[in-house]
């Protein structure tokens, strides 16, 4: 029951990212997502190793990565997307059509073992593709990098399937991985900012054949 | 020893501290020589052939780069190379855990950890075209990483019975494993680690990177990690052989190889920038690599053996197109003309390398290419045979016209702002990788054939 509750309310900042163009709000409701996230290895597991990934979820995700986010866009000084490559309301469009598909898709996949919740596969699809859809659909750095960490969200709900049967120390090696992905991101979105004077990807068209 | 790097000041120590650590490397590869194949130091790392070879590769190529960046470093001294240094040490060290670990995660860890590190290296000069390609080639490898954590975490969910991702345990259980969810997770790894790879549909960074990179970057992105995104390709498909899927998955590696051929022998053949042709050429060979083990039966000896040649002979042909950046300043093809001429050693070494790569009779990767062909007869797949030898010609031809007029046309005069002489740095590390590609192709020694043999019967005893 709250598993189900906390699985929608991770969808939900998905969906409405999908259809903002405030990068600020964008960052918070990510942060929102992974705050939701963090509490639901203590729903399934609970234990010491699910409380151990919660605390490192809640320090990584909630606090460090939307804070340098934060730095990132007050560095660069930009406040909203300009011209996404698709609009937002076709975005919103397709994610509802990405989620029906990842619906479809879990519902031909069995799993070997015992279900935990049958919404967590599907949600997991959803996740995943929602930042896909945000990471191909928009021109600004800061977006694609939060497409990204929103697509690494939906890959942990994955892995939470297996916490029993994955070392901690590989857990974490996959999240640290995926903290020092973020800051090489901010630090190359702060080299394109002083040569092109935006953080646009727009402006990354000189190599070509 | 990298985080060393991070405090001594002084670019000199620097590069001492590098060159020691890289032959500190590369003896303690040599000392694993006489030992067994199979090393288990625990449950997470451990050697096995084809782990062994690889290292082999890496070890050699970071040496010879890493005596070829004392001379190329001094030439760039605009900014301090602290960051590349400690970079390129972790890089060393991120490629080492590659070939080690024995636990798909931990495979997963240390492939991610060296897109991040290489990335840093890519930009090094801060151009706009250097961060545009650093940029691209960012976020397309981690996107391609991400799906390939995904793989891992839905083998993970299909070896559900036997609760653990070692090599080694999936491996005996591999008739075990859920069919359906292992079907699922080797199509994202695959993508995954060929994005790494940079086999054809998802190939797009790396004429990109490899063109704007420095060039002793681009020397061991294009041999050393291309092996080590080829060592998880390889570990995927040893994953498919032993739960008897090679039907499934066999023509998924032969469609991958021709597209990777084709695409390449496409854009090589237009193309005016020499070191974003390499970077196709690379597409190319790997493109070769996935190609001899979907045919299976000697064309996965053939692979390895040309995996090690192609390793060696990008090595030797981007500190070439290093060589030529420092004399012409330009990478335009037209350009540079005439290198024979003034600059004999670098000339000689463009042409030797151009025959090597293009599959010239006495070289290895020719034996490598003729068993392939072999291979392709022999199991009957004509269309593949046909489009096969079509672009290897079409490459061949693309290549020669661009570089025998580098290397032999004349000399244009008044374009010259580079530097005027080879020096011992600069020519040195060429003849290294000279000596090391006449015994890895022609006179092939004993070791290093019974080394390729076991590495091949990891997926051949199936």
């Amino acid at each position: 029951m709250w598993l189900e509750l906390a699985l929608v309310l991770i969808i939900l900042p998905g969906i409405i990212i999908l259809g903002n163009n405030r990068l600020g709000t964008i960052i918070q409701l990510f942060a929102l997502q992974s705050l939701v996230l963090s509490t639901i290895p203590l729903l399934i597991h609970p234990g010491i190793h699910a409380f151990v990934m919660a605390v490192a979820t809640v320090i990584l995700k909630v606090f460090l990565m939307p804070a340098m986010l934060f730095w990132a866009i007050r560095h660069v000084s930009i406040r909203r997307e300009v011209q996404p490559l698709i609009g937002y309301g076709k975005t919103l469009i397709l994610g509802g059509l990405l989620i029906g598909v990842a619906f479809l898709i879990s519902s031909k996949l069995d799993l070997p073992d015992k279900e935990i919740s049958n919404l967590l596969i599907p949600s997991a699809f959803s996740i995943v593709m929602i930042g896909f859809l945000l990471l191909v659909s928009r021109f600004k750095a800061i977006t694609q990098v939060i497409g990204y960490l929103i697509m690494e969200n939906g890959i942990f709900l994955f892995a939470l399937l297996l916490l029993e049967k994955t070392p901690l120390l590989v857990e974490m090696g996959i999240l640290l991985d995926i903290f020092v992905a973020v800051l090489v991101m901010g630090i190359i979105i702060n080299h394109i900012n002083q040569e092109f004077g935006s953080a646009s990807t727009i402006n990354l068209k000189n190599l070509k054949d | 020893m990298a985080a060393a790097i991070f405090l001594i000041p002084q670019d000199r120590f620097k590069k001492i501290i590098l060159l020691l650590t890289s032959s500190g490397h590369l003896l303690a590869t040599v000392s694993l020589w006489p030992m067994p194949r199979d090393i288990q130091f625990n449950s997470f790392l451990g050697f096995d052939a084809l782990s062994q070879l690889i290292l082999n590769l890496i070890s050699i190529l970071f040496f010879v780069v890493s005596i070829y960046l004392i001379s190329y470093l001094k030439e760039k001294r605009r900014r301090s190379n602290r960051i590349f240094i400690g970079c390129l040490l972790c890089l060393l060290a991120a490629m080492t855990l590659v070939t080690m670990s024995r636990h798909m995660g931990l495979l997963w860890i240390a492939i991610a950890a060296t897109t991040l590190l290489s990335a840093p290296l890519i930009n090094y000069y801060r151009t706009p075209q250097s961060i545009e390609a650093a940029w691209k080639y960012l976020l397309i490898s981690s996107l391609g990483i991400a799906l390939g954590l995904l793989g891992t975490l839905f083998l993970a969910i299909s070896a559900i019975s036997i609760k653990t991702v070692f090599l080694g345990d999936i491996l005996n259980n591999a008739t075990v494993l859920s069919p359906s969810w292992l079907k699922l997770s080797i199509i994202f790894l695959l993508v995954g680690y060929g994005t790494k790879m940079g086999l054809a549909p998802m190939h797009t960074w790396k004429p990109d990177a490899y063109g704007e990179a420095p060039s002793p970057v681009g020397a061991l992105m294009s041999g050393a990690l291309t092996g080590c995104a080829f060592l998880a390709v390889f570990r995927v498909a040893q994953i498919c052989f032993h739960a008897h899927l090679q039907r499934f998955v066999m023509p998924i590696f032969i469609l991958l190889g021709i597209l990777s051929l084709g695409i390449s022998a496409v854009f090589i053949l237009g193309q005016k920038d020499f070191k974003r042709m390499l970077g196709y050429s690379s597409v190319e060979h790997m493109g070769i690599l996935v190609l001899g083990i979907g045919l299976g039966g000697g064309g996965i000896w053939a692979s390895l053996f040309h995996m090690v040649n192609n390793a060696f002979a990008k090595g030797l042909i981007f500190l070439v197109s290093g060589n030529l950046n420092q004399i012409f300043r330009t990478k335009r093809i037209e350009n540079i003309q005439g290198v024979i001429h003034r600059f004999p050693i670098t000339g000689i070494c463009l042409i030797i390398g151009f025959l090597v790569i293009t599959g010239f009779p006495p070289f290895g990767i020719f034996y490598s290419e003729l068993l392939i062909l072999k291979e392709a007869i022999m199991t009957r797949q004509y269309m593949v045979v046909l489009f096969y030898l079509l672009f290897l010609s079409v490459i061949f031809f693309g290549y020669a016209r661009i570089v025998l007029n580098m290397a032999l046309g004349q000399p244009k005069e008044g374009h010259h702002h580079g530097i005027k002489e080879e020096n011992f740095f600069m020519v040195m590390p060429l003849i290294i990788l000279l000596l090391v590609l006449f015994f890895s192709g022609i006179f092939v020694p004993g070791p290093l054939y019974s080394l390729i043999d076991d590495a091949s019967a990891l997926l051949e005893g199936m």
